[in-house]
């Protein structure tokens, strides 16, 4: 087994990708990942997805989105952007929890 | 190789519409996802059936699992010598090599939507550049680790492909340097470090999902830390020099006199740090916390304070 050094760094908000390019990056389909983009779940999105460039944040969002869609078998864009967003919501609400629980 | 029966695993047929594939596995992937189930070995059973799914879900993968024919779950096996060349894997005259292969690894390869890998598929589906996949894992921090920054090792399983484009998970450890200052929920970026980029297109990269655990003390907002600062009325009437814990060690605070209950204390730049370089700052809220014994000695001093002052706490209220 090797163990190779590598540096993580903070998700360049400066990075954009195009539409395509996220859709190559992710796996999802142009219909899936433009229904997430009238969601508003792709953070600072654009208003006409297929012809801007999307932050590198929207990456993350993405793959996230591509992997509910296979762990859940859901086929329906709408569905997936709708599970996404409560998702999100989910997650944000256990971070405050943790936050709240800290300096007790 | 060990075989597995797919089919057994999500409880339906050999001869099953795909339909009722896709509704066995929701029915299971509801039951047994981790991030929702409470049942015991949740996580091993949900990639049991995902791994199922996977093959049986896809038609081209599906007629290969079938032609390794039918065995007992965990009888060793090997497939017939001509296999795979009907479902673009080893050409004409070439051979899988079954050694050290899982079944899992034998229809990674295969076309058909990958799962885990962007696009999914492997690098015989077409000479034109495919990125590689990004890969994804969870990191959970301490406050301390994500206030200094930290090295982790990670285990990750890599998907490599052979000459013949055969998939195989290969085991690989990779050491990380997470920055200081990540905050829960972050995602961090290892640039190059997800699945290698086939037929010359790029690395796919490795993001990290981030947890922080709550600390006792210091309580984290945005960049900015918060601590209570407990303080004896006297200490808040006159003013003191306290020994204020900080995660980056011990400070002298000076809280000035008359000091209120709640009021915020702020010590510049001792918060977490920005990608930027600087820095939030540190806020300790004041409160002011009473003796709940007092000995005969230590009474008469508060009552003679209370006959010595005019002091209304409650003024306000009229």
């Amino acid at each position: 087994m090797t163990l190779e050094f590598a540096q993580a760094v903070y998700v360049d908000e400066g990075e954009t990708v195009t539409f395509m390019q996220l859709v190559e990056r992710t796996g999802l389909t142009e219909a899936e990942l433009a229904d997430l983009v009238e969601s508003g779940a792709l953070p600072d999105a654009p208003p006409v997805p297929v012809e801007a460039r999307f932050s590198a944040r929207c990456i993350v969002v993405a793959h996230a989105a591509r992997r509910l869609r296979d762990e859940y078998a859901l086929e329906d864009s709408h569905s997936l952007a709708v599970v996404v967003r409560l998702t999100q919501r989910i997650q944000a609400l256990e971070s405050e929890l943790r936050r709240r629980r800290g300096g007790r | 190789m060990k075989y597995k029966d797919y089919y057994a695993t999500l409880g339906v047929p050999r001869d099953a519409k795909a339909d009722a594939i896709k509704a066995a596995y929701r029915k299971l992937a509801r039951k047994f996802h981790p991030d929702v189930s409470k049942e015991e070995n949740a996580e091993e059973k949900f990639k049991e059936v995902s791994e199922a799914y996977e093959t049986l879900h896809d038609a081209e993968k599906r007629a290969a699992y079938d032609q390794l024919g039918r065995h007992a779950p965990g009888d060793e096996f090997r497939p017939p010598p001509d296999w795979g060349q009907d479902f673009g894997g080893a050409g004409a005259g070439q051979q899988f090599s079954f050694d050290d292969v899982d079944l899992a690894d034998l229809f990674a390869g295969l076309s058909g939507r990958g799962r885990g890998a962007a696009g999914g598929g492997g690098p015989r589906r077409a000479n034109r550049p495919y990125p590689g996949a990004d890969y994804e894992a969870a990191v959970r921090l301490t406050f301390e680790q994500a206030f200094d920054g930290t090295e982790l090792e990670l285990d990750l399983a890599a998907i490599e492909y052979d000459a013949q484009g055969n998939a195989r998970r290969v085991p690989h450890r990779m050491k990380v340097r997470i920055p200081r200052g990540v905050t829960d929920g972050q995602k961090l970026r290892v640039p190059g470090k997800g699945g290698k980029g086939v037929n010359g297109g790029r690395d796919g990269d490795l993001y990290l999902d981030i947890t922080v655990d709550a600390h006792p003390l210091f309580r984290v907002d945005g960049m900015d830390i918060h601590v209570e600062l407990p303080l004896a009325p006297w200490e808040a009437v006159l003013g003191a020099s306290i020994d204020l814990p900080t995660p980056a060690g011990r400070v002298a605070l000076k809280v000035p006199a008359g000091t209120r209950a709640g009021q915020k204390l702020r010590l510049s730049g001792r918060g977490m740090a920005r990608p930027d370089g600087t820095k939030g700052d540190l806020y300790a809220q004041a409160q002011i916390v009473v003796p709940t014994v007092v000995d005969e000695s230590q009474r008469k001093h508060y009552e003679a304070l209370r006959d010595a002052t005019s002091f209304d706490p409650r003024a306000h209220l009229g």
